[in-house]
């Protein structure tokens, strides 16, 4: 009673499973584009240090419990550029443009934000047990 | 034998009971297995405890795979200790719609489908069950839906896995001397 393993699907579940395949494949080709950011928001706990519009250049120093944290805003991305912090994390994350992304210097206590044109970003972002 | 029809279908029906309960205990034990292997990427689920509830399916009948997937679902996460847990609810939600998908395209297409065909609708549905239940409870954020072309790959090869592991299961469960009638009715 030996079959190959394509003997056992019936000609239906072959057209069943290539179609699938198909739409799965077709799943990766659509671009889930990421809405671009609007404005940054930089926290610090549970207070907002700094709103800004991505479209106007600046470079903005703040500061957190370790010192100033040197950043800028150039070509609608945030990145920053010197942090007072142990590991420079938060320099290597680069740059961050999309709605929802998140640049954070733990040890300076800053978080910063990109939030998008619509009021998303406001409300919480993640829940876990 | 000497034993009147009446007795017979009793016998059929404990049969069917008892074998019912092998398929939860077993489906239970690869629930419980599967949350042991490591798993790098959160919710890459090989869905191993399937093959029980389509063996069920094509061998019993719809209702059967319900009384699988479900006892599973609940037992499975009362022995991990996660019953109850967002865990749990994707687990549940995943598993819900998965069998919803299995059972419809069973009745449908009784005629055509086989174990893989099923399967494989029951993996994607489990993997956009969970999804959908991800985001719609507990991560609200648009990058959810960046892993889902991964997930339905993965979903799509564990699911033609799955559909063969079933129908071999099913073959030789069938040749077994206890399913003699079923083999009878299946022709």
């Amino acid at each position: 009673m030996k079959r190959i393993w394509l003997q056992r699907l019936t000609a239906f579940d072959r057209k069943l499973v290539l179609l699938l395949s198909a739409l799965v494949f077709l799943s990766f080709l659509v671009p889930l584009r990421q809405e671009a950011g609007a404005r940054l928001l930089v926290e610090s706990g549970d207070k907002t240090l700094f709103v800004a519009s991505l479209d106007q250049p600046q470079l903005v120093e703040l500061s957190g419990p370790l010192g100033l944290t040197r950043f800028e805003i150039k070509d609608g991305a945030v990145r920053v550029l010197s942090s007072p912090c142990p590991n420079k994390i938060c320099i290597g994350l680069g740059a961050a443009r999309h709605s929802g992304d998140l640049l954070a210097c733990v040890p300076n206590r800053l978080v910063f934000r990109i939030a998008g044109k619509s009021a998303e970003g406001q409300g919480y972002d993640l829940l876990s047990r | 034998m000497t034993s009147s029809a009446a007795e017979y279908t009793e016998l059929e029906r404990v049969r069917r009971r008892v074998f019912l309960a092998l398929f939860i205990a077993l489906a239970v034990a690869l629930h419980t297995f599967e949350a042991l292997l490591p798993n790098p990427l959160p919710w890459f689920r090989l869905g191993l405890a399937n093959i029980l509830g389509l063996t069920a399916l094509f061998i019993y009948g719809v209702r059967e795979l319900w009384i699988v997937s479900i006892a599973r679902i609940l037992v499975g996460s009362l022995i991990l200790g996660n019953l109850f847990s967002p865990g749990f609810l994707l687990s549940l939600s995943g598993g819900l719609l998965a069998t919803l998908l299995m059972a419809t395209s069973y009745r449908l297409w009784q005629a055509k489908i086989g174990p893989v065909g099923v399967s494989v609708l029951g993996a994607l549905g489990h993997a956009g069950g969970q999804l959908l239940i991800a985001w719609l409870l507990i991560i609200r954020h648009p990058s959810v839906w960046l892993m889902l072309p991964f997930f339905l790959l993965f979903s799509l090869i564990s699911g033609i896995v799955n559909g063969l592991a079933a129908d071999l299961l099913r073959e030789s469960l069938l040749n077994h001397p206890a399913f003699a009638r079923l083999r009878k009715l299946a022709g």
